[in-house]
């Protein structure tokens, strides 16, 4: 795993084994139905993790496990040194939040809102920036992923690839130590999908430490660090992408990548 | 033909009773206006009750469905008749005066008791049925708005401040407008207490000389105010159902049309 790309902020808090993020036996039920069956899983600091598998298996939930979005059923998740499944005040799961940025497939701008306005909110709200220096954040943060000339458009006036970029935009003004990305580009239409990748790209480069969620198997190829195949609910394999991409050992996920990589 | 023009269309009458007319339009409209504004206040505080999370809210989420189960439930009159009862006799020695006076029989700038017991009763009543309108728009607004805003740190309150309820209100303001039609009509009930509105102004010169005129008079006072409401709803509606049709998000709930707004569903 590549640590020394890191920009591991000094001071900030680590795991006792030195990860960022550690997932032990997570499960997730809704009802009778078991959507997550025992994930195990470390983040080191500055990594890039991708998850694989077919629909179903359970790797959006497991997103929204890690951010508290879906609290979990069972098992342990531990947070820069701090057990967040513990029975936590809800300023403490907000704290969490904030801590891990999170993208959705569906993008989620505040349609009522512009770009600007949507990278702003949460930091004034929050982080209880003044508006000067929120806008002047927001401003930075949609130059950096080429949407400086449109600050001032509504979501309903931009491209899925616009859109998501601002979601991205929104989610780094909270100065997260992790990102979540879940199936970002899934929506978008193909021409789009690059311009999306491309400020990921930049961001795992930049040392980002983000947890992606993807059916993109080029990307998963040339940025992660370690590529987990999912399927019902559990881990079945995990590697290096050369290792998983290309020689998987496991039955199940030689057939998945049979089915996706013959495209 | 001639009878109907002249028991109701009797413009020298109408001319003639325009004052007293006029002066009980003016309470109708200062009814609609004060008990309008505190109904959308009231309905959206139920609406918000309503959505609170978790286990622990459970109770304060009861007592909102009961609230607005009963109020929906019994009609108007009966709660203006049972405001204006309560009120007036728990201020009053036969009630042991448990509330003071100036709260039982209220003459707050300088309106008689009626027409605040009025008010009252018009919130409670219209604050039930606008948050069931609210209600409609907290969820029509998607799951993934709640969603992006708790993900970015913020709390229930603040998402649903920011995010959630300024969505809602925009895609119900044509069903409250028709709401708020429906209690500018049923501002007449408060007559029931003395208060000479408009349609009791009417009926009063009525039963005097036998003449509608005076009433027709009322009622065309009542539509300059309506018809032209029911074209902004009208207006609005087309405007969403445009945008919807080009954006694709989630269309906003429908409103009944003015035909029905004199008798909201309960």
């Amino acid at each position: 795993m590549n640590v020394d790309r890191s920009t591991a902020l000094p001071g900030d808090p680590v795991n006792e084994d030195g990860s960022i993020l550690k997932l032990e036996k997570v499960e997730k039920r809704f009802g009778h139905l078991e959507v997550l069956r025992g994930v195990d899983l470390e983040v080191r600091r500055g990594s890039v993790t991708c998850v694989i598998g077919p629909s179903g298996s359970g790797k959006s939930t497991l997103l929204r496990c890690i951010n508290l979005l879906e609290p979990p059923t069972a098992g342990r998740i531990t947070f820069e040194g701090q057990e967040i499944t513990a029975k936590t005040a809800t300023d403490q799961v907000n704290l969490v939040r904030r801590r891990i940025g999170m993208v959705f497939q569906q993008f989620n701008l505040f349609p009522h809102k512009s770009a600007l306005e949507n990278v702003c909110l949460a930091q004034e709200t929050v982080l209880d920036r003044d508006a000067a220096e929120a806008r002047s954040k927001a401003e930075a943060l949609l130059a950096r992923v080429g949407l400086g000339d449109k600050l001032n458009q509504y979501p309903d006036r931009l491209s899925g690839g616009q859109q998501q970029r601002v979601a991205i935009a929104r989610a780094l003004a909270m100065e997260p130590h992790v990102m979540l990305f879940d199936e970002v580009t899934s929506a978008l239409d193909p021409e789009l999908v690059k311009e999306v990748l491309d400020v990921m790209t930049e961001l795992a480069d930049e040392g980002m430490t983000m947890i992606v969620v993807t059916h993109e198997m080029g990307f998963a190829r040339g940025v992660a660090d370690e590529v987990m195949f999912m399927d019902e609910g559990q881990i079945v394999e995990r590697g290096e992408p050369h290792e998983i991409l290309a020689n998987p050992k496991e039955e199940r996920t030689k057939r998945f990548l049979g089915l996706v990589l013959e495209h | 033909m001639d009878f109907i023009l002249e028991y109701y269309f009797d413009f020298g009458l109408m001319r003639d009773e325009f004052g007293p007319v006029l002066d009980g339009f003016w309470y109708t409209l200062k009814l609609s206006i004060f008990a309008g504004i505190l109904s959308l206040l009231w309905g959206l505080v139920l609406a918000v009750l309503r959505q609170l999370p978790g286990k622990a809210f459970m109770p304060v989420r009861a007592l909102a469905i009961a609230y607005i189960d009963v109020f929906r439930g019994i009609p108007l009159l009966l709660v203006i008749l049972l405001v204006s009862g309560f009120l007036g006799s728990a201020a009053s020695p036969v009630g042991g005066e448990i509330i003071p006076r100036e709260i039982g029989v209220p003459d707050w700038l300088g309106q008689p008791s009626p027409f605040w017991y009025g008010i009252i009763a018009l919130t409670l009543t219209y604050g039930a049925y606008m948050a069931e309108v609210y209600r409609a728009g907290i969820e029509a607004v998607p799951r993934g708005q709640m969603e992006a805003a708790r993900s970015l740190g913020m709390s229930h309150g603040e998402s649903m401040r920011h995010v959630v309820v300024p969505q809602a209100v925009n895609k119900v303001i044509p069903p409250l407008l028709n709401d708020y039609i429906a209690l500018m009509k049923d501002t007449s009930l408060v007559s029931f207490l003395g208060l000479i509105e408009v349609v009791q102004a009417g009926f009063d010169f009525q039963s005097e000389t036998g003449n509608g005129s005076a009433l027709v008079l009322g009622a065309i006072l009542f539509l300059i105010i309506t018809i032209p409401l029911a074209r902004i709803v009208d207006r609005l509606i087309a405007k969403q159902q445009k945008k919807t049709g080009r954006g694709g998000e989630t269309p906003p709930p429908q409103p009944t049309g003015l035909a029905g707004a004199g008798a909201p569903a309960a």
